[in-house]
């Protein structure tokens, strides 16, 4: 049975109808058209779904549409504000720590949330912060430096 | 891998929850965190009709200190509960253990309730219809055999989750609401033991609360486990202890990842009674833990490497909290 869901995605109030057993991966992807959301193991394993609810790191597909009712929800389309890249994605950029691109999305969505909680970490923080969200081109060197650059703490 | 159509109920009570669950416990699941129940829904081996979030239900979600004791509502995140500076203070293994619970995301939306009642696991359950499709289906799958001991008539999934160990250590108890109301008993008697039905809770009970009574000993949570993050324990180990005029006096000593359930093993715990942890003490108790739990092949990592790994965790943990 379809249901209506009324959500904020990146700034804008949306109402959609949405079947019971969608993921939210699904719903953005197929339904919004925001693929910058992207779907690797579609297990929780990899975080290349990773997106923020509520300002908080969360796994779209493993979390029901119909469950995030009434939240603010940003994808990576969402980050860059008037045309201006994030601070984090013009780091990604300019270190190099972007490679197939795959897990980027994920990987800076999951760095935001990380900073704003921890806006100076350490190295082994960031490691840690982002040991859920897998990347097979970069051997993570480069993500990490790009993370550390943006909280000012880059060696 | 899509989701299974099913029935999605959000109830505003743990009494409407309770009513619905009552009704058909055998075809209901409930979903709080979803970090578990969605995969195995995707893996097609939990096949619910009806889901009920418990998430929509208000006021779950909380750490309160009454007198002596603390109250965890079952549906506070791991992540609110390490950063929590009255745990971080006054149970630092549970902020310890919440951390080490698979990544950022995964503790973000992981509830406490949800972790303690996540389900066994093991290497011929937890896989895609396709890879399970060469065998039978095992007992916990609805079948009539389990794959990893031919001969046995029972279920030897393991018991895998990272809480439950550490809350045992603890001494905590348990409140949970049924049809007939509400009941508290130790945690550790929410586990059977059994791998089919790993939680003794009865038709239509929902876990409410966590409570823990302030307690004067030190603690310590290890876990094993060949990538820092991410996946489950090889083998953990919690251990408490307790101590009067520099000797035990009391003290638990609860492992994951080696049994059916999260296991204490009274044999050491009465070994520890009145030791100062000098001499020889630690070395024979991490030599007598090897033989006194019994892993089963449930993972990729065999038996005989578990039993060695809890020994050396033992020994760890006793030399920290000597």
């Amino acid at each position: 049975m379809k249901r209506i869901l009324k959500l904020n995605v990146n700034g804008e109030d949306l109402e959609i109808l949405v079947e019971a057993h969608k993921t939210l991966l699904e719903v953005l992807r197929e339904d919004l058209g925001l693929t910058g959301t992207k779907r690797g193991c579609d297990l929780g394993t990899c975080g290349a779904c990773t997106v923020l609810i509520d300002g908080k790191p969360w796994l779209s597909c493993l979390t029901l549409a119909a469950a995030v009712q009434g939240k603010k929800i940003i994808t990576i389309e969402g980050l860059a504000e008037d045309g201006k890249l994030h601070p984090l994605q013009s780091s990604f950029i300019e270190k190099g720590a972007i490679q197939c691109g795959f897990c980027t999305p994920g990987m800076i969505l999951t760095a935001k949330a990380f900073l704003e909680e921890i806006p100076h970490p350490s190295e082994e923080e960031v490691k840690k912060a982002i040991s859920g969200n897998l990347c097979r081109c970069t051997g993570y060197i480069k993500i990490i430096e790009a993370i550390l650059s943006v909280s000012g703490r880059e060696e | 891998m899509r989701l299974p159509k099913f029935e999605y109920i959000e109830p505003k009570s743990l009494r409407e929850a309770v009513k619905i669950l009552s009704a058909h416990p055998s075809e209901t699941s409930l979903l709080a965190g979803g970090t578990d129940l969605l995969v195995n829904m995707k893996y097609g081996v939990v096949k619910p009709t009806t889901l009920i979030n418990l998430r929509s239900i208000p006021k779950l979600n909380y750490i309160l200190e009454e007198k002596e004791t603390l109250r965890i509502g079952s549906l506070t995140s791991l992540h609110d509960l390490y950063t929590s500076p009255l745990i971080q203070e006054k149970f630092p293994i549970l902020s310890q253990a919440a951390r080490e619970v698979g990544a950022f995301a995964h503790q973000v939306m992981g509830t406490i309730g949800g972790n303690l009642c996540q389900g066994n696991r093991c290497r011929f359950y937890n896989q895609s219809p396709f890879w399970r499709s060469v065998r039978p289906p095992c007992f916990k799958a609805g079948g009539e055999i389990c794959h990893v001991i031919k001969k046995t008539k029972e279920c030897h999934s393991t018991y895998c989750g990272d809480m439950a160990p550490a809350l045992i250590a603890l001494g905590a108890r348990v409140k949970v609401i049924g049809p007939q109301g509400e009941r508290i008993f130790p945690l550790k008697r929410l586990y059977t033991q059994n791998g089919k039905k790993p939680l003794s809770l009865r038709k239509g009970e929902i876990l409410k609360e966590i409570l823990l009574s302030q307690s004067s000993g030190k603690s310590i949570y290890l876990k094993w486990r060949w990538r820092g993050s991410i996946e489950f324990p090889i083998v953990s180990l919690a251990l408490y202890i307790e101590k009067e005029d520099n000797k035990i006096s009391l003290s638990r000593v609860v492992f994951s990842g080696v049994g059916e359930g999260p296991l204490e093993i009274s044999e050491i715990e009465k070994s520890l009674l009145g030791s100062t942890l000098e001499g020889s003490i630690i070395d024979s108790v991490s030599e007598q833990v090897t033989k006194l739990v019994s892993p089963m092949r449930t993972s990729i990592y065999s038996p005989a490497y578990k039993r060695k790994m809890a020994g050396i965790l033992l020994r760890e943990g006793l030399d920290k909290l000597k």
